[in-house]
């Protein structure tokens, strides 16, 4: 919202841009009432759109609450909006104006959802479930523009700023229905427009009538952008003294005149303006409701895979338990880490011994004995055969199928396993000409896959060297 | 997902390669705790480079490695070392950048989830705390505003830490076999 703002505060500071139509805000418009022209060569019936209009749930209150909200900025304008919204048959001096704060106003809400994302979303959804925020969310310009004029003040005396007040005042009055108090101050900005109309009458008397709406547009954003560099004084005396001052830059009493004419016209437009836009929002509050809630089954999916890893989770339903188990989960995995390399630091007593010592023990004599005697392979067996003795209970109970069940065959299998490895390996090392790491990546990978068949319930003690046989009664095999 | 045995098979190679590195590069015998620090440290740069960059967390863990041991990183992580070097001085600037960001926008959230705590119930306290643990533990979960981020990277975190383990511990019991004989 505060990134949207000091765009929308250019915007009308800024009535060049309006009228060159660089602005983006200006194709929007543009856009817009060429839609609204459409419409109302479509429809023309007041009285329908009139309907329709209320149909919105914008009780006169809240209207008014809306549009007095743009006082502050651009005084004059906004008062005749009061007028026009208070009073639905009284002259409409500036629709467009008034349409454009609208849209202004859902720019912003627009900026809004692109900065802020899903929070955003939510806010623009609590707008959408009651109006009021609508109301809110169109009050904020008024207000930043305030801060800008009394030099970046605290967010807080945003209220206690002038603007804020005086727009506050006219809401409370609109809410007593003091009509008398608002048909004074309606008469009072009649007066002024009236005044800034002559002045500026000479130079809009050729225009047509197609060219209206531009001339208003023109209009209000010159006189915001005044009221925005006169926001600090009190305007009531004051304002007739600048008007005059600035006779060429307000047009605004040709329209003044015009109005009266073109009343019919536009209320119809501001109408179909507010029709459109609250179209539009309906369209918009949808499609973020869906997006809210694709993003909601993704995020179930995935809290479900985590479930699937996590063991133990699946029985837990809440989010709050899940994320327990989780963060319990990676904690002990993280530990788990820590030890498991403290182990490995504690049982050697240098770092790169690991593979070194490994294979050197466990291959190297494989391929060794394959340039020279069997012999010296089965001596190796055996010796590893008498480790394997004590362990071998436990890889039998542990229900692994190696087949080691006697003592004799067991040692038949280890004899005869060694001796096939030798011609693998003389395979392998003829065809590569690799070194011999990669040797040690091929068996280690044989080791490895070996050892998660088994599964982890199996004694540590058996685990490395029941899968060392395995991968030669693999290697057999093959 | 990859298949964890393949998965795992390339996470001992790295690790070996990290631990020669690590060896080679200190000429005196270490201390326990030193050793244990170095093998930890292959050990997560392993798993980092086992995902080749994609995830949050991996690079999380390599920033905070280079941090703590630039000369051991950049020789594992060998071939990319050019390019390696350039990206890490980015990735620094974009992390500086982003620590920033997330700082004043975590502050921003922060205040918002308070108010959000007071109207809604304490549920969904509990969750939002919950989370704060979850990212905290993931390494780069700081940066992950998202949930649904969190979430995948936490999965994916998960899966590598048990192959870690596994291997880790597998390794562990061999080495003592042996060295016990």
């Amino acid at each position: 919202m505060n990134r949207a703002l000091p765009e929308m505060l250019n915007c009308m500071n800024a009535p060049g841009t309006f009228l060159a139509g660089n602005c983006t805000d200006m194709t929007v418009l543009e856009r817009q009432r060429a839609r609204m022209k459409w419409h109302q060569h479509e429809h023309n019936d007041p009285i329908q759109l009139h309907q329709q209009q209320q149909g919105y749930n914008f009780s006169g209150n809240e209207l008014s609450g809306v549009f007095s909200v743009p006082i502050p900025a651009g005084q004059a304008q906004a008062q005749g909006f009061m007028g026009l919204v208070c009073g639905d048959s009284e002259v409409k001096p500036d629709p467009c104006s008034e349409n454009r704060w609208a849209e202004l106003g859902y720019g912003s809400c627009g900026l809004v959802v692109n900065n802020n994302g899903a929070a955003g979303f939510e806010e623009m959804i609590n707008g959408h479930n009651n109006n009021s925020n609508i109301s809110r969310t169109f009050s904020c310009p008024p207000t930043v523009a305030a801060e800008k004029k009394s030099n970046y003040a605290v967010l807080s005396q945003k209220i206690n700023s002038p603007a804020g007040k005086e727009s506050f005042k006219k809401r409370k009055a609109d809410k007593v229905q003091s009509s008398k108090a608002v048909a004074a101050e309606n008469d009072s900005t009649e007066k002024r427009m009236k005044g800034c109309a002559e002045e500026g009458d000479s130079k809009i008397t050729e225009q047509t009538s197609t060219k209206n709406n531009t001339n208003n547009d023109r209009e209000s954003s010159g006189d915001t952008s005044k009221d925005n560099s006169k926001a600090s004084e009190v305007q009531k005396p004051d304002y007739i003294h600048v008007r005059a001052r600035r006779g060429q830059a307000t047009d605004s009493h040709s329209l003044a005149e015009r109005v009266s004419r073109t009343s019919e016209v536009s209320d119809l437009y501001k109408s179909f303006s507010l029709h459109l836009q609250i179209l539009l929002f309906n369209c918009l509050c949808q499609f973020l409701i869906v997006i809210i809630q694709v993003r909601r089954e993704k995020i179930s999916e995935r809290m479900k895979y985590l479930q699937d890893l996590v063991p133990g989770c699946n029985k837990i339903t809440g989010k709050a338990g899940m994320l327990d188990e989780i963060i319990n989960y990676v904690q002990s995995l993280q530990r788990q880490v820590e030890f498991l390399s403290m182990k490995l630091a504690a049982v050697n007593p240098r770092l790169d011994f690991n593979i070194d010592d490994l294979f050197a023990k466990e291959m190297f004599p494989a391929c060794a004995a394959n340039f020279q005697t069997i012999g010296m392979s089965s001596d190796m067996t055996n010796s590893a055969y008498v480790q394997f003795n004590p362990a071998q209970q436990m890889v039998s109970s542990c229900g692994l199928d190696m087949g080691i069940n006697s003592s004799d065959l067991a040692l038949r299998r280890t004899i005869s396993a060694p001796v096939s490895i030798p011609e693998t390996f003389l395979d392998t090392s003829c065809f590569t000409q690799a070194p011999p790491t990669a040797i040690w990546d091929a068996d280690l990978q044989n080791l490895f896959n070996v050892e998660f068949h088994q599964g982890r319930t199996t004694p540590f003690q058996s685990q490395p060297f029941s899968g060392s046989i395995e991968a030669s009664n693999l290697k057999m095999e093959m | 997902m990859r298949n964890s045995t393949s998965l795992k098979q390339e996470f001992l190679k790295k690790w070996i390669k990290g631990l020669q590195v690590c060896n080679s590069s200190s000429e005196k015998k270490m201390t326990i705790l030193e050793r244990k620090k170095a093998i930890k440290l292959s050990a997560d740069i392993a798993m980092a480079s086992t995902r080749n960059g994609t995830t949050c967390w991996s690079r999380a863990v390599i920033a905070n490695a280079t941090q703590s041991n630039r000369v051991v990183v950049e020789r594992i992580l060998g071939p990319h070392k050019p390019s390696r070097s350039v990206s890490s001085v980015m990735h620094k600037k974009i992390l500086k950048k982003s620590r920033r960001v997330c700082s004043s926008r975590s502050r921003r959230v922060l205040m918002r989830k308070r108010d959000a705590v007071k109207t809604r119930s304490i549920v969904k306290r509990l969750v939002w705390k919950k989370t704060q643990v979850l990212k905290s533990l993931v390494p780069g979960g700081e940066f992950m505003e998202d949930e649904m981020c969190l979430i995948a990277e936490t999965l994916d975190y998960i899966v590598s830490l048990r192959a870690q383990v596994d291997v880790m511990r597998c390794l562990a019991t061999t080495t003592e076999l042996i060295n016990g004989k």
